[in-house]
């Protein structure tokens, strides 16, 4: 059960070796970086072989004891932590062989790999964990490794704002999450799953209600559910792997994990559940309109990203956690192929405008078909990922609720629109621009076939995972299922007529109306005039106020004080020995002057 | 507590004379006198305790040969700064100010 | 007033008029001299105490030996001047302040050791010989090495003088 664990140590180690072995050691170290994405893969297949006992312990400790309390330091593999161990995995070694082509002319290669190892391990632990302490670490050190490779490119300032915007927006959902877990370690005196999950019946239920709304909070923040959505579109100024890995496939998926993980909590409270529901709906269909009127193409999948992370948390609202779970496993599948795609072609246009693209599907023609795959998978085409993992989705909230179902469908055609569009405006028609294409080597090609091919046919192991998961499974209603399909058709359809003849064509909304949309609606600049500039106003505030006045004149104060008594002293300092003498004589008396004073000895 | 007594007297005249001698053998002499002042008291509580006389005697030996060692060290010091200088008096040398 | 009062007073006050000429004498002479009648009053009171080896050891080793290197030392550092060796003494308060506030101190502070005994004598007999070589051994060897060390100090002190 132990080797469990090697999914954690393996990638630290090697992120050391990483770092330890430098530019010179890169070529060499890039490739033995597969072995730790390798590591996480193996122990998920072997969690899966293994019996089905529901959890076994891996390895348990206790950290900060105090009193009669100690917060848990532990990890139990079972069948989530395998199947979210086997997406990291596969996910993370596909990146890496993709890297090694997509960053050849990087400087700071070390950099890159160290950290892409260390997300490794700090995205194993999260998973491994089993109690919310273990969890919370592995989940800030996620975040920290995506904060390091968004500022990949620490020079560029739009990438050091990025990752700074990152960091602190999803500082936010933290420190919700981690009042969520004081109010469970109040009623449950635990942060152990088992034990929570063991107390949670004699909590009364506006504590569970708190405790998971909490949670959701943290879990919006790292998924980029709104209005907490706004660091994931600038968190692309890191490097497109890195983009594919983190910031498609399993980090911002982690919400959805850590939902997943503390079912339990949610289950029990329907007001988290209801808000989870209105808040995925809402999140999905936005994004998704968003993404229509982008003309970046990295942007483009941000948006699809937070759209599709909004339907995996209206399944979760409508209580369907399995169905979540398994539109994350496809989705990480389709989305690391879209940007991984998405990457091959920014390295061979150099350009990351889809204004200037066009024609590609000439120059690079199985970017192109990986890219397709991905499309497929992402629209929902049968029998592609999407279709299946979509569709249990869509039904799971029919089941809840008929109104949220319709509106995503709606965003499903939304969704068919904007990736076909993108689609026809790159790989067809004529090029835009004066920069000769090329197909991308093999190491960057090899990935996007592994991926095309998961995006392809993973759909069909869609009932072996919901039961393998535990999770109650759901069943389409035929209706549902047929307004999907039609639904995505239409949207096809729509992207077809309007850039298949005319693939130049820029934008596809009416004018203010594309405008509005591409700036995200102006939640951004709404959070920005709401949030940060009271914030920074506030900072300044306390810059001129507290610190100039108070502090500083009391270290300023404290430091000239210090001088004069110093000056005082260094007069003492005569270096006539009867003098010291003295000296010596005074601190004599006065010490024995105290001893005898207070009667001791 | 005559002997306690004196021993403090007699240790505060030592110090007195450190404090106020300006010549090396002035200060060595009072010097001696603050050890006399610590055999006297070693000795008294010896006497008080009842602690075995080798026991009080051996340790007194000990402080004896000390002080005696002390004084051929400074006296030699002595010897050798006045062949160098010619100065012996104390706040001529203050060659240790900082 | 029995005899051993008597010899108890004259050791008290052997011991008292040399500290005091000791410290305020100004001749070199008479300061030495003081401090020899100081030497041989802590001899005596050593005696008193019951402790007669420790009284021979100390008038050997200090009126025998160090006393005759002082006045040696003084003898030998001073022969170059014309006038009458004295030494030279800043008196003030401010030192015997703290000199009166140490022995008061100490006094003070030691004095609940002696609460029980007065300034009894001991009835023990001497047997050093047994405690030196005994379990003090390693402590008297100390001692021998101590005063090697400050013998290969003095010559050496005295070399880099001759140096210069």
């Amino acid at each position: 059960m132990t080797v469990v664990l090697a999914s954690v140590v393996l990638p630290v180690v090697l992120a050391v070796g990483i770092a330890l072995a430098g530019n010179r050691g890169i070529r060499v170290a890039q490739v033995l970086a597969v072995a730790g994405p390798g590591g996480a893969l193996a122990a998920g297949m072997s969690l899966l072989a293994s019996e089905r006992a529901s959890s076994a312990v891996a390895w348990r400790s206790a950290w900060l004891s105090q009193g009669g309390a100690s917060l848990p330091l532990g990890f139990a593999g079972d069948a989530l932590a395998a199947v979210m161990l086997v997406i990291v995995g596969v996910v993370a070694a596909c990146v890496v062989v993709f890297s090694w082509g997509y960053m050849a002319h990087e400087s700071g290669r070390p950099r890159y790999f160290a950290v892409l190892m260390l997300f490794v391990a700090a995205m194993s632990a999260l998973v491994l964990a089993d109690n919310l302490v273990t969890l919370f670490i592995g989940w800030e050190l996620v975040g920290a490794c995506s904060y390091l490779l968004i500022g990949f490119w620490y020079r560029k300032p739009e990438a050091t704002r990025a990752a700074i915007k990152a960091f602190m927006t999803t500082r936010v959902g933290d420190v919700a999450m981690l009042l969520g877990m004081a109010v469970l370690w109040r009623a449950a005196q635990t942060l152990s799953l088992d034990g929570i999950v063991a107390a949670l019946p004699k909590m009364p239920q506006a504590t569970v209600t708190a405790a998971a709304l909490l949670l959701f909070v943290g879990a919006a923040g790292k998924s980029a559910q709104f209005p907490l959505h706004i660091w994931l579109p600038d968190a692309m100024e890191g490097p497109t792997p890195v983009s594919a890995l983190i910031h498609a496939a399993t980090m911002v998926a982690s919400g959805v994990f850590l939902v997943a993980r503390a079912w339990p909590v949610f289950e029990a409270s329907g007001v988290a559940r209801a808000t989870m529901l209105a808040v995925g709906v809402l999140t999905a269909l936005y994004a998704a309109l968003v993404a229509l009127a982008q003309t970046d193409i990295k942007k483009m999948l941000a948006y699809s990203t937070i759209s599709q992370l909004g339907f995996m948390f209206a399944a979760l609202g409508a209580g369907a956690w399995g169905a979540a779970m398994f539109h994350l496993a496809t989705h990480a599948a389709f989305k690391a192929l879209l940007f991984l795609a998405a990457g091959s072609v920014i390295h061979g246009s150099g350009t990351q405008d889809m204004d200037e693209m066009g024609g590609l599907a000439r120059a690079m023609p199985v970017t192109a078909a990986a890219w397709t795959a991905g499309a497929l998978a992402l629209s929902g085409w049968w029998p592609f990922a999407g279709f299946f993992s979509k569709d249990a989705v869509i039904a799971a909230v029919a089941a809840a609720s008929p109104g949220a179902s319709w509106i995503l469908v709606f965003t499903s055609a939304v969704t068919a629109l904007y990736v076909w569009s993108a689609t026809f405006r790159v790989f067809l028609g004529a090029s835009r621009s004066d920069h000769a294409a090329h197909e991308s080597g093999r190491s960057m090609l090899a990935p996007l076939a592994v991926l095309a091919l998961l995006s392809a046919v993973a759909g069909w192991a869609g009932p072996a995972f919901t039961e393998r998961l535990g999770a109650p499974e759901e069943h389409a209603a035929l209706a549902t299922i047929a307004a999907a399909v039609a639904a995505v058709a239409a949207g096809t359809a729509l992207a077809y007529a309007l850039y298949r003849r005319a693939p130049e064509r820029g934008a596809s909304l009416p004018g203010g109306l594309q405008s509005a949309a591409r700036s995200g609606f102006g939640v951004d600049a709404a959070v920005h005039a709401l949030v940060v500039r009271p914030a920074v106003a506030f900072a300044q505030w306390v810059a001129r106020v507290a610190d100039e006045k108070v502090v500083d004149r009391a270290v300023e104060g404290s430091a000239a004080l210090t001088g004069r008594v110093g000056g005082m002293l260094a007069r003492l300092q005569t270096g006539e020995a009867d003098v010291y003498a003295s000296l010596v004589a005074v601190g004599f008396v006065l010490l024995t002057a105290v001893v005898v004073w207070m009667g001791g000895r | 507590m005559i002997a306690l007594g004196l021993s403090c007297a007699v240790f505060a005249l030592g110090l007195y004379g450190v404090l106020s001698r300006r010549d090396l053998i002035g200060v060595l002499v009072s010097v001696e006198l603050m050890l006399g002042a610590g055999g006297i008291l070693l000795a008294a509580a010896g006497a008080a305790s009842g602690a075995t006389s080798g026991a009080v005697q051996s340790i007194a030996l000990m402080v004896l040969l000390l002080a005696a060692a002390e004084a051929a060290v400074g006296l030699s010091l002595l010897l050798a700064l006045h062949r160098r200088s010619g100065r012996t008096r104390v706040d001529e040398l203050s060659e240790v100010s900082g | 007033m029995s005899a051993q009062t008597a010899g108890l007073g004259v050791a008290i006050a052997l011991v008292a008029l040399g500290a005091v000429g000791a410290v305020l004498l100004r001749e070199v002479m008479r300061v030495l001299i003081s401090l020899g009648v100081f030497l041989f009053g802590v001899a005596a009171v050593y005696a008193y105490l019951g402790y007669p080896f420790l009284a021979v050891a100390q008038v050997f080793v200090y009126v025998g030996g160090v006393l005759v290197l002082m006045v040696f030392a003084v003898m030998t550092a001073r022969r170059d001047r014309s006038e009458r060796p004295a030494f030279v003494s800043r008196h003030d308060v401010g030192s015997a302040a703290i000199a009166a506030g140490t022995g008061a101190m100490l006094f003070l502070g030691l004095r609940p050791l002696f609460q029980d005994a007065g300034f009894a004598r001991s009835s023990a007999v001497s047997d050093l010989a047994q405690e030196l070589l005994g379990p003090r051994l390693l402590a008297f060897e100390a001692g021998g090495v101590l005063l090697l060390a400050a013998l290969i100090a003095v010559a050496a002190a005295l070399r880099g003088g001759e140096d210069r």
